[in-house]
């Protein structure tokens, strides 16, 4: 992030104060033609049925004066930073300090991920907001199978969440099977609507794509609300099991964990074990997701978000490649949504709405499509971000509404857009692909 | 150079018929392709030369008629499953994957059919002995190319899977005309060492004819004329619609 402070400043770009002031005169003038009606004047239904209007001029001033005032500082910022829209050159020491952070960027999180519940044992409240962080970041994982890798932009991703939920919840509470065994269940079941999804979309793209998943979400929840006499509709399933420790279970009675080893019993026990058994299930997808991406099948996700007629031409199978990062990403999704149910102990279909595949996807989008390092920053950004501005209230979605507005300006392929690639040949390394624009000669 | 008429060719399109909707491309083709052989097919925009191509691939399928290759019925077969038939296509437009990068783009030619680590090996050395340029650029994302590299990148690509028949959609198109005399030498040069059979659907007729050892001309879905490239360039009709065609207007 820091390496772009460090840019020169490009000759080219018009610069000076004449140029920043006019801009911002213009930007000022759309402002109060924009405002003048939205804010200067107000209207309402009168007491008779008649309209009464008033002006409201003084606060259509600060606008515009906010809007001015807003335009320098955004161009003073600009040009500070340097232009956007060019691969400019990074200075060497700055790019070695780059890839020495992002060499040990990965493994010190990881470290610090295993030591957190050592670390905040007592702090009840990092421990649960490090359990919901690291939940999105496996969802985060899932999902970049399909939108990042794959390039297949999927709105319903909630719906293996859900349906992963569902299957844990239904299992364990009809039939008592395990959270062991539900969970390979949970992840088969989820895998298979993932194929029953893809099925029909096999050959939309983009924005048509786009729609049908998102009704495909709305579909599951509107399902599992109607569905009472299976899913108990919008009461949702309560008194879910908690998940055991290989059978042994984590409670206070005489056969539960404590007794056993013969520490007294404390609650916190269940929640050391849910963290690492969520930041083993999300180092697990992490793994999986790095594999498939150096086998051929891999390779084909990504060349079919690059270019899907070449891919034909190059005689690969279409159909199943997409199939297949349906049913992968929708997997990870099952896995964990089983996890969520058995760490809430109560679904509902509340908990699987559009918002929640909204901010999986914004995971995705602000950590750099495929990027797996750029997915747990991001994940973390948001989810703690929203906990840390809890304070601000109201206000929390606008100042994430700027920020996000602000990081798409400034990495628009989000916080980690860079690709590693997956094949290497032993006598190359000319030129790094950073340093070179991209060329359409 | 004509090939023997007794062999049976190597790919023999038959009366093929295609069409998207109700638009019918191609009215009944027939075209034979002798192993060893550089087979040109020119024509105007919209004669169908694409579609044939695709067709061969099969995308869209054939309505009627029959292709054949090697031998076997092929009409009806997958179009990811004509790929491990070794035939090998560089669609139009050169279509390579910009955010990856050109080891992968090659490695990508290659996963389509299953082959060793030597054979891969040996897949790259031809390549790049074909494209010195390429290894130069190895590490390099496939977008940061130039048009004429990402053109040398498609034909790699297609070269990967080794196939028999490769068949090259306008390689010319869009390339400054040294560049494009480079891609032509490469292909006869393909041609000569290897004996590897090239199918070429170009708009560059007088290139195309030169390289080729016969040639096919399309118009509107049917094949209007055939013959070996050097008889076909005498033609009359094919130097005024194709050579001479920008001065009538």
């Amino acid at each position: 992030m820091s390496a772009t402070s460090a840019r020169p400043s490009h000759a080219a770009q018009p610069s000076g104060g004449a140029f920043i002031l006019k801009k911002a005169l213009i930007s000022a003038l759309v402002a109060l033609v924009l405002f003048s009606l939205m804010i200067g004047v107000r209207t309402e239904a009168g007491p008779q049925g008649g309209l009464i209007y008033w002006t409201r001029f003084g606060d259509l001033a600060a606008l515009v004066a906010t809007v001015f005032g807003g335009s320098i500082i955004v161009e003073l910022l600009r040009q500070w930073w340097g232009p956007i829209d060019k691969d400019s050159l990074v200075p060497k020491p700055v790019q070695s300090a780059m890839s020495f952070a992002g060499r040990w960027l990965a493994p010190a999180l990881l470290v610090f991920a295993f030591l957190v519940p050592v670390i905040f044992y007592d702090q009840r409240y990092i421990l649960d907001l490090s359990i919901l962080v690291l939940t999105y970041v496996m969802l985060g994982w899932g999902l970049n199978v399909v939108v990042g890798l794959a390039g297949l932009l999927d709105l319903g991703y909630v719906a293996f969440y859900a349906v992963g939920a569902y299957s844990y919840a239904l299992l364990a509470t009809n039939f008592g099977l395990s959270f062991w065994v539900c969970l390979p269940l949970a992840g088969i079941l989820a895998a298979f609507w993932g194929v029953l999804l893809g099925f029909p979309v096999l050959r939309l793209r983009g924005d048509y794509l786009a729609i049908v998943t998102l009704a495909f979400g709305e579909i599951i929840r509107l399902v599992i609300i109607n569905w009472q006499s299976l899913t108990g509709g919008p009461n949702g399933v309560s008194g879910i099991p908690r998940p055991t420790m290989f059978g042994i279970p984590l409670d206070n009675s005489d056969s539960g964990l404590a007794a056993r080893l013969g520490i007294e019993f404390s609650p916190t026990h269940r929640l050391v074990f849910l963290f690492y058994l969520i930041l083993a299930m999300a180092l697990l997808t992490n793994w999986v997701t790095i594999r498939l991406r150096r086998l051929p099948i891999g390779r084909a996700w990504e060349a079919l978000r690059e270019d899907e007629v070449a891919c034909r031409a190059l005689g690969i199978n279409t159909t199943t490649t997409k199939l297949t990062a349906f049913a992968t990403g929708a997997m990870f999704g099952g896995f964990a949504g089983a996890f969520f149910a058995t760490r809430q102990g109560f679904i509902s279909p509340e908990s699987f709405t559009f918002q929640e595949s909204a901010l999986v996807l914004a995971i995705v989008v602000l950590g750099g499509m495929g990027s797996q390092l750029g997915v747990a920053l991001a994940a973390l950004t948001m989810i703690g971000g929203f906990e840390l501005f809890r304070g601000l209230d109201q206000y929390r979605m606008l100042v994430f509404g700027i920020a996000m507005v602000l990081l798409m300006i400034w990495r628009p392929r989000g916080l980690i857009g860079h690709r590693a690639p997956t094949v290497f040949l032993e006598r190359n390394q000319a030129i790094s692909s950073d340093l070179v624009k991209e060329g359409h000669g | 150079m004509s090939a023997a008429q007794a062999t049976t060719p190597l790919l023999a399109v038959r009366g093929v018929r295609a069409a998207y909707g109700k638009i019918e491309a191609l009215k009944g083709v027939d075209v034979e392709i002798n192993a060893g052989e550089i087979v040109a097919l020119i024509g105007a925009n919209g004669a169908g030369k694409s579609t044939l191509m695709m067709t061969i691939f099969g995308r869209p399928r054939a309505r009627a008629g029959t292709i054949e290759y090697d031998g076997h019925d092929i009409t009806g077969v997958p179009t990811h499953e004509i790929a491990r038939l070794r035939i090998a296509q560089s669609p139009e437009g050169r279509r390579i994957f910009p955010r990856m990068s050109v080891a992968e783009n090659l490695q990508m030619g290659a996963d389509a059919t299953e082959c060793t680590e030597a054979e891969r090996e040996a897949g790259l050395d031809r390549v790049f002995a074909l494209f010195p340029r390429l290894k130069e650029r190895v590490a390099q994302r496939g977008g940061t190319l130039s048009g004429g590299e990402q053109q040398m990148l498609a034909i790699g690509r297609a070269l990967m899977s080794r196939p028999r028949l490769l068949m090259l959609d306008e390689p010319s198109l869009g390339l400054a005309p040294l560049i494009a005399r480079q891609i032509f030498d490469a292909i006869r040069t393909l041609n000569r060492q290897d004996g590897l059979t090239v199918l070429i659907v170009e708009q560059n007729a007088n290139h195309a004819l030169k390289l080729a050892h016969r040639g096919y001309v399309m118009v509107n879905g049917l094949i209007t004329l055939a013959g070996t490239g050097a008889e076909l360039l005498q033609r009359p009709e094919i130097r005024a619609a194709y050579l001479e065609g920008g001065r009538r207007g």
